[in-house]
């Protein structure tokens, strides 16, 4: 077992968003998680990630509660969300090595510029990111949940603003993941573009996860 | 090293970003040149008059200069990304503060000078005790304005609770330098107003430990 959730539950001030929201990553899975919009697939991508604190239920990594070993376990999690977690006023590469040391990966720059590379973002990663497009933003953003290699991958919506070579790069690199015992979680939408190698699909409704198939 | 590396990233966001800086430097100047004239020509107290208005726009500069690092923080997530590499709290805390307080030390740094002609004070052998005074105040600043930033963000009404956790805690602080600046200006020495000094170190010390203990927690708690 990798990354285990259990009855999670989350309310916002009046209003319940997860209701005992209940999964399970195993090491070289690739889950999908689908759901109507404002069902908790955000909220709960979120708590997996551990940038949101749950309000009931238990969340481990390999049996340890996450919370007890918080540094260790957000070093094991790669998380790429909404907003794209980067510091506009630095460059692509700047920002990937920044996150990359401070998160004890030795060769952080030359993984940076290999992953900036693979995206396509070569001759854009020494210039600040204020202006750059929602998609670019998104491969950073990607690069920076990619770059310690972590063992498990949160992604929401990762394909949203990437164009078809993006979506080709990312879905290699995700097959990569699964090649060395990484468990992904992606939360999408977009079917046209999904990586060919999801192993398990789970719907949520009404904050619950209702199926897994 | 994860303190030096927070340090180096926030200069390095502050020194690109020329709008702030401009904004920073041109409101603090205007200040110190509305206050001695409307002090002026003929000033009562010079040395008072000169070192009330260096503090005054030391501060409200320092109220924006730490909006602004809070801004950095939170407008596209970078504070939550640095929260997820593990990093250690309290290192983060260190790295940000110390860029706190050197953003404000090159602000004083330009003020001195213009606060010192526009009022006419002050001679360059007093001017390692300035600094001393300058160090004292705005370790404190930065200590409790990191602290009280970290606190704010995540805040509908962050700027609002910022300066409301800031002024009060900021007062004897910035009394004390004001009132060892003036001492230093008019007589060149500190030796009435001494217990000043000890204040200030007790409210910088504060400031430090009780980010030690709670900067972590503060983080964790922003949701």
């Amino acid at each position: 077992m990798t990354l285990a959730a259990r009855d999670i539950g989350k309310r916002f001030e009046h209003r319940v968003v997860l209701r005992q929201a209940t999964l399970e990553l195993q090491p070289g899975e690739i889950v999908l998680l689908r759901g109507p919009n404002g069902s908790g697939k955000t909220t709960f991508a979120r708590i997996l990630a551990t940038t949101l604190g749950a309000d009931t239920g238990t969340l481990t990594l390999d049996g340890k509660p996450v919370r007890r070993a918080l540094r260790e376990s957000r070093r094991a999690i790669g998380f790429s969300g909404h907003r794209p977690l980067l510091y506009l006023g630095l460059t692509p590469i700047e920002n990937l090595e920044f996150f990359g040391r401070l998160a004890g990966v030795a060769d952080a720059r030359l993984r940076a510029a290999r992953l900036l590379q693979r995206f396509g973002l070569e001759e854009f990663s020494a210039i600040p990111m204020e202006h750059f497009s929602r998609g670019m933003l998104q491969r950073v953003a990607l690069s920076r949940a990619f770059l310690p290699e972590p063992r498990v991958l949160i992604l929401d919506e990762p394909y949203a603003g990437l164009d078809d070579q993006g979506s080709g790069t990312l879905n290699e690199i995700l097959l990569e993941a699964r090649g060395r015992g990484a468990a992904s979680l992606l939360v999408s939408h977009d079917r046209e573009h999904m990586v060919s190698g999801i192993t398990r699909t789970c719907v949520m409704r009404e904050g619950a996860i209702e199926a897994s198939a | 090293m994860t303190a030096l590396r927070v340090l180096a990233k926030d200069l390095k966001l502050h020194a690109r970003d020329a709008r702030f800086l401009a904004t920073l430097s041109l409101f603090s100047l205007s200040l110190v040149l509305i206050l001695s004239v409307a002090f002026g020509p003929l000033f009562r107290d010079p040395a008072r008059e000169a070192s009330a208005t260096l503090w005054a726009a030391l501060f409200f500069a320092g109220v924006l200069g730490l909006t602004r690092a809070l801004d950095l923080e939170s407008e596209s997530g970078g504070g939550e990304a640095l929260r997820l590499t593990g990093a250690d709290a309290f290192s983060v805390y260190a790295g940000k503060a110390t860029a706190n307080f050197l953003l404000m030390a090159a602000l004083w740094v330009l003020l001195l000078p213009c606060a010192a002609v526009f009022f006419d004070v002050g001679n360059l052998s007093i001017f390692p005790a300035l600094a001393g005074v300058a160090v004292l105040a705005l370790i404190g600043y930065a200590a409790w304005g990191t602290l009280f930033a970290a606190l704010a963000r995540g805040l509908k009404a962050r700027e609002l609770l910022l300066s409301i956790l800031l002024f009060p805690t900021l007062i004897p602080l910035w009394i004390g330098a004001v009132k060892l600046t003036h001492a230093l200006w008019a007589e060149g020495s500190i030796d009435a107003v001494r217990d000043w000094v000890k204040i200030m170190i007790v409210v910088d010390v504060l400031g430090i430990a009780l980010a030690a203990w709670l900067y972590e927690a503060i983080q964790e708690a922003e949701e």
